[in-house]
């Protein structure tokens, strides 16, 4: 194992994230917007989600055919750890007062309303800009802030944006009906995206001194991402079509059904690789056969169809584990399908860290992913996870802007601060001790 | 779809005066965000390295795209096999704002050369099986020796440490995809009594486009740019390591959670969303839009507007909860379906903004998207307006669509300036520039097969 990365899960905790001395504060809900805030809380930024009382974010009322964890939806959990929870009413104007402050003592800034709502609460862009001019605000919702759509003022939601982006008409197999993923890709790397041009105008203010304000569409960043496509749609003068498991840019690239009812997804397009493939298959002579020999040659339908049957045909007389191995024993890459259960058991994932157990003072020992970037010097931790609405309104209150008790409970009798509905999601869990969790206790 | 003579909402006002501050179209004008920076793209055989690196010239840092002599695989990466000036139509996109040049690493000479790029870099982006920079003496532990700001991002299929890092294979999408967790649970559901070979489309289905590739291209941006902020307050840079398999697997959602706690795989639900209701596919008299809902008053809002409120009961409901469940998914599913098909996906789109204004639940309105092919996608004048589809008039490819502009910025907006350059184009520039090669020098590099 190379040196940067020895022994780099056991000393993780050694070292700070690499965005220590950040301060995030985020008014998101549901996935595209709150995603992305947790991307730096993980590599150490300190993000303040904020949420209108006592519901707070939709997400938490979002379960698997009914599943909450410990009265807390799992989606939430996964989509929002690492952050500290305040209740802020900013309908009110002390609301927006308080936003201010906190505001004025911030780094970044991340909402995902309707156009125009922050606007009209007195805490967008031009307001927050005068107070604090090194601001970086970031604002990301279905159709963004100006053009048709937005002033349509159509709602929008990842399935959405996988449906006008035409990513899920090429998903499917030929012939059938476009598919929806399993998973919210346009949110959640959408969020990602979000977060890459956050950190681009951190460096820049770095710099420069200078912040900005930035806006994104759920749908335009997953057509940033479909590559091929375009080009391909202006030189053909046609729409691009799906092709099922097949890869249409890489040959062969393919998943197979194997002798274990399994599949397999196998790829192997450079001359080494398809020729390690051909051994495999004890069909050495493919790999010279003039259709299949060049990978532009061999990407041609007929032929990707030919050699892909061929492997289609070798594939059912093995099993998926038998596969994978040839994969790793020819130099070609092979693996068997993971469902959850591998993403569970996988002693890759573990080693890595990367499938971890949380060791939560309020929910308790549950499974997590790490975040998926491994840094030798910083390295990026997911620590706790979700809090009910409002839980550490006190102790932000207290520690960043200095407030004193009888000031905060001011603002809890006017409704400026609020805590939880008694509502699963909202409130703690039942076997909760009124204490665990809590930074500031009374 | 034409822009329609429209009436415009209360806060256009907004929406012009962002507008005049970030439309993509005056872009060019203002300052970028990473212009000081030098990237070195090693990427070999993955898109993920040259996403990567797609983002960081898009913000504008000086990207030297380094391949092997004659071009890297990734060239070829086209469907039907297409090539467009030598250029396939994937790495079309992905060559934009960088210089090429070509470097036999594998010869003494081209590793000696690399290392005097590297120390003059802020950024080395590669993607070899685990180990093979190291091999070559050019791993991060000797580059960041000579240069210790240095950030070294690697993109592989299992990472730099770990039981099967050391494999020595390379990461391509589709096998990452399967990988990850996804694509198990992704695709048509299964009819009861039949099976995969008889419906070979009911599988675990893939994304159609190189999305794990996107996303561990883009995750590694991510760790870039905070390492540069690391960096930026300490002065040290650091390696990277991504897994492309991880990264996309991090963006599924409860499903290990799921499993650890409840031992239930999450298995392929079709067009609908096991834990989001209302949320799905729903054919229409001409193709199929999506519906959303997942505060209760949309999905009211929706059975209103499909004029089911007395029949349904809508007015009783007081929770979404129950509607997650399987069976009410299913049951309301095949209650929609033919309620929807009555009309064109035009048509129920502007029921749900007409709803949105007149409804008994207005401004409340449910999500009504139509399922587009990305031809249409292509050719919608909401994306051209906000500069999706803008194409890039590049000297040596000629007009190109890119999609950029995917975010758009007051400050430092992101901008594509040429599409890709051909095999070594760039080698005169940039080896004058870093190592004072002239053509004198490059003919005999050439000659030897460095590049």
């Amino acid at each position: 194992m190379p040196g940067p990365f020895e022994n780099y899960v056991k000393n993780k905790f050694k070292k700070p994230g690499p965005l220590k001395g950040v301060r995030v504060l985020e008014v998101c809900t549901l996935l595209f917007g709150p995603a992305g805030p947790s991307f730096l809380g993980q590599m150490g930024a300190e993000v303040i989600k904020i949420e209108l009382p006592p519901l707070g974010d939709v997400t938490r009322s979002l379960t698997p055919f009914g599943w909450f964890y410990k009265e807390q939806s799992p989606a939430f959990m996964h989509i929002n750890p690492n952050k500290l929870y305040l209740a802020l009413d900013l309908h009110i104007d002390v609301g927006q007062q308080i936003f201010k402050e906190l505001a004025a003592k911030a780094d970044i800034i991340e909402f995902n309303l309707r156009p125009g709502v922050t606007s009209r609460w007195n805490v967008g862009y031009e307001e927050i800009k005068e107070i604090n001019p090194g601001i970086i605000y970031i604002e990301k919702n279905g159709f963004g802030q100006w053009g048709t759509y937005a002033e349509e003022n159509r709602p929008s939601n990842d399935g959405a944006a996988q449906a006008l982006a035409g990513y899920a008409w090429i998903s499917s197999f030929p012939g059938r009906p476009p598919l929806k993923q399993s998973i919210w890709v346009c949110d959640v790397f959408g969020a990602l995206m979000g977060e890459v041009a956050v950190l681009s105008a951190l460096h820049y203010r770095k710099r420069t001194g200078q912040g900005q304000y930035i806006e994104m569409s759920q749908s335009e960043n997953i057509m940033r991402a479909m590559g091929w496509v375009w080009p391909y749609q202006q030189f053909a003068g046609k729409s691009a079509e799906p092709s099922g498991n097949r890869d249409q840019c890489v040959c062969p690239a393919d998943t197979f059904l194997c002798w274990d009812e399994k599949f397999a997804a196998v790829a192997a397009p450079a001359p080494e690789e398809f020729r390690g493939l051909c051994a495999a298959m004890k069909r050495p002579e493919l790999a010279e056969d003039p259709r299949f020999r060049d990978h532009s040659e061999r990407l041609k339908d007929e032929n990707a169809l030919a050699i892909l049957k061929i492997i289609s045909d070798w594939a059912i007389t093995k099993t998926a584990d038998e596969i994978q191995s040839l994969g790793k024993e020819f130099g070609f890459a092979a693996v068997r399908l993971h469902d959850a259960r591998d993403m569970n058991e996988d002693p890759h994932r573990r080693a890595r860290g990367f499938v971890k157990e949380i060791d939560d003072p309020m929910y308790g020992r549950y499974t997590e992913h790490e975040f998926p970037v491994m840094m030798s010097k910083t390295p990026p931790k997911t620590k706790w996870t979700v809090r009910p609405v409002g839980f550490d309104n006190d102790f932000i209150m207290t520690k960043i802007l200095g407030k004193s008790q009888s000031e905060i409970n001011d603002l809890y009798r006017h409704g400026v601060l609020g805590k939880w509905k008694d509502q699963q999601g909202r409130r703690p869990p039942a076997d909760w001790d009124q204490k665990s969790g809590s930074i500031l206790r009374r | 779809m034409k822009m329609k003579e429209r009436k415009r909402p209360g806060w256009a006002d907004w929406a012009d005066h962002i507008r005049s501050l970030d439309d993509p179209a005056n872009a060019s004008a203002k300052p970028e965000a990473l212009d000081d920076l030098v990237v070195l793209d090693l990427s070999s055989r993955s898109m993920a390295g040259c996403f990567c690196s797609s983002l960081l010239a898009e913000l504008g840092a000086k990207t030297i795209r380094i391949e092997p002599p004659g071009g890297d695989l990734v060239r070829t990466y086209s469907p039907g096999g297409i090539l467009y000036k030598d250029t396939g139509l994937a790495y079309l996109q992905e060559g934009r704002n960088k210089f090429h040049v070509t470097l036999n690493l594998e010869t003494e000479e081209g590793r000696e050369i690399l290392e005097s790029l590297a120390g003059q870099a802020d950024i080395v982006i590669e993607t070899y099986p685990a180990g093979t920079m190291d091999k070559w003496g050019i791993g991060y532990e000797e580059l960041s020796a000579a240069n210790a700001r240095l950030i070294f991002a690697s993109i592989t299929a299992f990472g730099q440490f770990g039981p099967e890092s050391t494999s020595g294979q390379y990461d391509y999408d589709n096998v990452s995809q399967a990988r990850s967790g996804i694509q198990y649970q992704t695709g048509e559901v299964l009819p009861e009594g039949s099976n995969c070979r008889e419906k070979p489309y009911a599988v675990p289905t893939k994304s159609g486009t190189s999305m794990a590739w996107a996303t561990s291209g883009t995750f590694a941006a991510l760790g870039i740019l905070a390492a540069l902020y690391h960096r930026d307050m300490t002065g040290e840079g650091q390696a990277i390591d991504v897994a492309t398999p991880e990264a996309y697997e991090r963006l599924n959602d409860y499903a290990l959670h799921w499993y650890a706690d409840q031992q239930v795989v999450n298995e392929r639900f079709g067009n609908l969303d096991a834990s989001l209701w209302l949320y799905g596919f729903y054919p229409t008299k001409d193709g199929g839009v999506f519906l959303g809902g997942l505060r209760l008053e949309m999905w009211q809002a929706l059975v209103d507007m499909l004029g089911k409120w007395d029949e349904w009961g809508a007015g009783e409901w007081t929770s979404l909860a129950p509607f997650t469940q399987r069976d009410l998914q299913l049951k309301y599913q095949s209650m929609i379906d033919p309620l929807t098909s009555q009309y064109t996906s035009e048509e129920l789109t502007s029921k749900s903004i007409e709803y949105s204004k007149s409804g008994r639940l207005a401004p409340i309105t449910p999500v009504v998207a139509e399922i587009v092919s990305p031809w249409k996608t292509m050719h919608d004048e909401n994306w051209l307006d906000r500069g999706v589809f803008t194409p890039v008039q590049d000297p040596v490819y000629g007009s190109i669509i890119c999609a950029q502009s995917q975010w758009k910025a007051t400050g430092t907006p992101p901008r594509t300036k040429w599409v890709c350059r051909p095999v070594g184009y760039d080698n005169g520039y940039i080896y004058l520039k870093y190592l004072g090669y002239g053509p004198e020098a490059l003919k005999e590099l050439e000659a030897g097969g460095i590049i």
